[in-house]
């Protein structure tokens, strides 16, 4: 077996396992996203009650504090003991939920980087809190946080290859399938994954810097 | 009875973790007034402006606009009716100068697109600011932005316009470009009450000068009399070092 087995052979097979991982990346970062953001937002305006804010700081740690791995195994043996889950699914949870913790962190940084006066100017002129966080504290909070949520989408493309552990048939495990039905080359199978893990990483980074460019004003220069 | 007083103020009291910060101020002013307020640091000035439009909320005391009580649950709706002019401008640095004028004409108060743009080069035309439409924030000078700031406070049609020390950030000669706007605001009508140090503008455009110390106004008068006739050994006191130190 050589490099084109690989490139021509096996390469629909691969190609398959990344669009599975770019679906899961897709919903495991949205589902970060919304959460994360929600999270934010209450922590920063919501009720300041511990009954509140204590169950977010918790989940936070939680998620940020046990490894992708463990959280795999406890959601996907966890829930599909009760409720019939795929692995996919279970991963994407997993992941996501996960990812929320860590978007949340991103955003909240985000917003209290954006200068106490600007909401303050604001309100004073009539604006609802909410019309407030929309119109002013959201876009440039937004500004501050493509930096650190180009991170956060780098590494979770590079932890989606984890959920290959619990059955998902994503990049990493369509490869293994390949080695062991093939008895392709390793080497050559894992370089030629590793390159579209690359790639993927480089085109989503372009896409986001080419964002952040887009939204770039005076006094919001990188 | 007709009411002809727009900023009604009366035994506003607030206090800090325990200390009394404002002890029961009561002011108010007619349409087309310019009161100064002075005193010196720490006296509650900048607590007072910010307790008549409820950035900070007053602990007891009653504030009336155009005879209609300031709550909290009328509260938006009474700021977009008064201006406030911060120390250092807080323009939203995302926005062009044109859209830091416009914003708030279409986000409360509902108007189109099209005639708060036309408003906004009025006012940044009143304001000498025509030409500098499409600039951000960031690329004006301190004097420019504070300016724009009154221009986006101006184009909301406020009753009441409150500055907190509009200057104190700027340069003497970015000063000068402020407070002529100011003192032209006070010649047409405006109705205005500004937290200053600078007494030339108090002189110039005050109709009333009101001194503030320990949470309580000490004195208040006309401009000639506090600078000139003042029997009340604080205000004496304290207008000789705002002389002296500008
Ligand atoms: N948010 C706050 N929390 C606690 N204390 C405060 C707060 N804001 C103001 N104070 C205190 O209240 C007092 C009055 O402050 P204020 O800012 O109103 O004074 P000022 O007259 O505006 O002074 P300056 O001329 O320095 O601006 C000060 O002793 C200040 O330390
Ligand atoms: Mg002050």
């Amino acid at each position: 077996m050589n490099i084109y087995d690989v490139l021509i052979r096996d390469f629909p097979f691969l190609l398959k396992g990344l669009g599975v991982a770019i679906v899961l990346l897709a919903a495991l970062l949205l589902i970060g996203f919304v959460l994360g953001m929600a999270i934010c937002l209450i922590q920063l305006y919501g009720p300041k009650s511990r009954l509140v804010q204590w169950p977010l700081k918790a989940y936070e740690r939680i998620f940020r504090g046990i490894p992708i791995i463990i959280m795999l195994f406890i959601f996907y043996y966890g829930i599909s003991g009760v409720w019939d889950i795929s692995a996919f699914g279970a991963a994407i949870l997993a992941m996501g939920l996960r990812s929320a913790a860590y978007q949340s962190q991103i955003f909240r940084s985000a917003f209290q980087s954006v200068p106490a006066g600007q909401m303050m100017a604001a309100r004073a002129m009539g604006m609802s809190k909410l019309s407030a966080i929309r119109h002013i504290m959201f876009p440039q909070a937004a500004r501050h946080a493509i930096g650190p949520w180009t991170n956060e989408f780098s590494s979770e493309i590079k932890e989606t290859s984890l959920a290959y552990v619990i059955g998902v048939v994503e990049l990493t495990r369509q490869a293994h399938y390949i080695i062991t039905s093939t008895q392709g080359n390793v080497l050559t199978v894992f370089a030629v994954v590793a390159l579209l893990y690359f790639i993927l990483n480089r085109a989503g980074n372009s896409l986001l810097y080419a964002f952040e460019r887009k939204l770039a004003v005076p006094g919001f220069e990188k | 009875m007709v009411n002809d007083l727009i900023l009604d103020v009366h035994d506003l009291k607030k206090a800090y973790d325990g200390v009394d910060v404002l002890k029961g101020i009561g002011f108010s002013l007619k349409k087309g007034e310019t009161k100064v307020l002075i005193g010196p640091s720490g006296s509650g000035k900048s607590t007072l402006l910010r307790c008549i439009n409820y950035l900070t909320t007053p602990d007891a005391g009653c504030i009336k606009l155009n005879g209609e009580e300031v709550l909290d649950t009328n509260i938006d709706a009474m700021r977009a009716r008064m201006g406030f002019v911060f120390q250092d401008f807080n323009l939203f640095s995302h926005l062009t100068v044109l859209d830091n004028v416009r914003i708030c004409q279409i986000k409360v108060k509902g108007k189109d697109k099209a005639s708060a743009t036309e408003r906004a080069h009025q006012e940044l035309e009143r304001v000498g600011l025509a030409d500098r439409a499409e600039a951000y924030p960031a690329e004006l000078s301190g004097g420019q932005q504070q300016r724009v700031s009154i221009a986006r406070a101006l184009a909301m049609d406020p009753d009441v316009l409150l500055f907190d020390e509009p200057t104190s950030a700027l340069d003497p000669e970015l000063t000068g470009e402020v407070t002529k706007v100011m003192q032209q605001l006070a010649k047409e009508g405006m109705t205005m009450v500004v937290v200053t140090h600078e007494m030339s503008f108090a002189r110039q455009a005050a109709d009333e000068i009101i001194f503030m110390e320990h949470g309580y106004i000490v004195e208040q008068g006309a401009p000639d009399f506090m600078f000139n006739q003042s029997t009340h050994e604080r205000t004496r006191a304290f207008l000789n070092v705002i002389a002296e130190h500008g």
